[in-house]
């Protein structure tokens, strides 16, 4: 699926967050780094229309994000930095049907397709749990569980593994391995960006470099230390 | 018609009042009875919601209780309390909110009014926020609560009104201080 | 969090919630016309045997008056000192008469049936397009959802001030309360939408 910027300017509260932005995702995983406040956090969420640019068009398969954003949001699955924010009811399973009412109207589906985003994840076991009873990791994989089974053709993910130990964000790549879909990472987490496809680094609300991970991360690590 | 933020926004506050109504009574000084935070959260709706959606908070938070989850102060169930003497002083709170946003209405945020202009700048505000808090978190819900009271024990209206008196000096200083807190947040953010 | 259904198959637990929420409304208003102790003796009677029908323990139920029985003595000394003894027993009989119905109704009805009346209730208003209740269920799951992470969020700010030496001080905590407050809202919202 493609993913294309064209001419992108982006003005919040008065301040140019994203400036001159002009290309074309298609591979399977694309890594964005920067440091903070270079315009990240914008930048994906350009992709499905949370943010709408001052200037330019933003086109996810076809479809103007200005003009079909219900159409590009069932492509796209977004999962926040914060599960806490994401999840929206108090018991796991609810949650993940809740995303599921519009797309999957008859209940005895809905649910057999949310405990299937939760087997996938090896997360089954939490599905009567209370969200405020499950550890930080837990939480994510609930988040995850969420967009996963909404089926989308394209995930976005804000930061990741910022919050999480070691142990958690080694499952966390594991899991990733394991999607079947293109993925869009922000993230600080450089080993992580190291087995991505593609690596943008975004530097003060511009396109710094764009290329192979492993230059990606060095030119980063060059003149953003 | 109401947006995802503004349910958001009725979900967050309906909780923070729930929250809020659980904390155990904080004594004060020169205050008769210790305080309670349940109409500090209600008076907060309505000044930074404005009336309908700090309405809708009320509202939500009194329909919560009535379905059966224990989330009224004291761990109370909320068909006991509609039965009993203080029911009103709850159905009160929903009008409350409403007129508490209403007269608060929507205040400016005079990014000229910082701190640095000292007392008198940020005052008139503070003192709108007040009066809209004492009028929609005090008058009117004791103008529900008392009769209320006074029919369910009959007890008849002044007894019931002197029943209440003592909560006034807390209520009023809740009121104050949710006005300088809705004042300075209003200042910081635009909702 | 505890709700107050005890789950039970007493006949009480199977009445319609609409029959005993109606019921209940009607005993309400009716006790207010009975000024005989006696009489409201017996329909307290009435109301406790009613509860022992429903198969809820004492130890059950008991906890939930315990509050309310504080604000009760307070009334009953009031009303006797204020008119007469005579009249402190009437209105004590007839509030406790009137809570424990209202507690028996909670205790026997689950909160899935309440939300089923009052899913019911706002039919008319649906119909009109003023409510949807898909919205409904939201802002409550939402809000039940929302209520440990406030606490927890209370808690934290709590511990922050404490630590500077503050005591519980609503004007101290009211400001960086109510601006997380916002700024989740921002985010959650946000997380809505990308769900559509």
């Amino acid at each position: 699926m493609l993913i294309e910027f064209k001419n992108i300017f982006v003005e919040r509260d008065g301040r140019q967050t994203l400036t001159d932005l002009n290309l074309s995702l298609s591979e399977r995983r694309i890594g964005i780094i920067g440091p903070n406040g270079s315009g990240k956090s914008t930048f994906i969420r350009l992709i499905n229309g949370l943010l709408l640019p001052k200037e330019g068009q933003i086109c996810v398969d076809g479809l103007d994000t200005r003009v079909d954003v219900e159409k590009i949001r069932r492509k796209v699955g977004f999962v926040f930095q914060n599960p806490d924010n994401q999840i929206v009811f108090p018991v796991v399973i609810e949650d993940i049907e809740f995303g599921l009412k519009r797309r999957v109207p008859e209940p005895t589906q809905r649910r057999l397709r949310a405990l299937e985003a939760l087997t996938q994840l090896g997360a089954l076991h939490l599905q009567e749990r209370l969200i405020h009873t499950l550890s930080g990791g837990e939480r994510q994989l609930v988040a995850l569980a969420g967009v996963l089974a909404t089926q989308p053709e394209i995930l976005v993910f804000d930061e990741p593994t910022t919050q999480l130990d070691l142990r958690l964000r080694n499952r966390f790549e594991l899991h990733l391995t394991s999607l079947t879909q293109a993925a869009v990472i922000v993230s600080h987490d450089l080993v992580l960006m190291g087995t991505m496809d593609r690596v943008l680094v975004l530097n003060g609300g511009r396109l710094a470099f764009d290329g192979a991970p492993d230059k990606a991360i060095d030119w980063y690590r060059r003149h953003c230390s | 018609m109401l947006k995802t933020k503004d349910l958001v926004l009725v979900a967050l506050f309906t909780a923070m009042i729930i929250v809020l109504g659980l904390v155990p009574p904080i004594p004060v000084p020169w205050v008769p009875v210790p305080v309670t935070l349940q109409t500090f959260g209600v008076m907060l709706a309505g000044l930074m919601l404005g009336p309908w959606r700090g309405g809708l908070v009320v509202l939500t938070y009194v329909l919560i209780a009535m379905v059966g989850i224990p989330v009224l102060p004291g761990g109370r169930a909320g068909l006991a309390v509609l039965a009993g003497p203080t029911g009103g002083f709850l159905l009160g709170m929903i009008p409350g909110a409403v007129v508490t946003g209403l007269l608060a209405g929507r205040l400016k945020t005079d990014s000229s009014v910082s701190l640095a202009q000292g007392w008198s700048a940020a005052a008139p505000q503070v003192l709108r926020c007040w009066l809209a808090s004492v009028v929609g978190g005090l008058l009117v819900v004791y103008a529900v609560g008392i009769p209320w009271l006074a029919i369910v024990t009959g007890m008849g209206l002044t007894k019931a009104a002197w029943a209440i008196v003592v909560f006034v000096p807390g209520d009023l200083l809740k009121a104050l201080i949710a006005g300088i807190v809705a004042q300075r947040v209003r200042r910081l953010a635009l909702i | 969090m505890g709700s107050f259904y005890v789950p039970g198959d007493s006949w009480l637990h199977q009445l319609p919630t609409g029959l005993k929420l109606s019921l209940l409304m009607l005993a309400g208003a009716g006790l207010m016309w009975v000024h005989d102790w006696r009489i409201l003796l017996v329909i307290l009677i009435v109301v406790l045997l009613l509860i022992q029908q429903s198969g809820v323990r004492v130890l059950q139920w008991w906890q939930h008056i315990r509050t309310l029985s504080w604000l009760l003595l307070a009334l009953i000394i009031f009303t006797a000192l204020t008119q007469s003894p005579m009249t402190a027993i009437e209105v004590g009989l007839r509030m406790l008469a009137l809570l424990l119905a209202a507690l028996l109704v909670s205790l026997t009805t689950s909160i899935a049936k309440m939300m089923e009346v009052l899913i019911w209730l706002l039919q008319p208003l649906q119909t009109r397009g003023w409510v949807n209740s898909e919205r409904v269920a939201l802002v409550f799951g939402l809000t039940l959802r929302l209520i440990p992470e406030l606490s927890v969020q209370w808690h934290e700010i709590r511990e922050a001030q404490a630590a500077r030496g503050l005591k519980a001080n609503p004007l101290t905590m009211g400001v960086p309360m109510l601006l997380r407050t916002l700024k989740r809202a921002q985010e959650i919202a946000d997380a809505l939408d990308a769900r559509q």
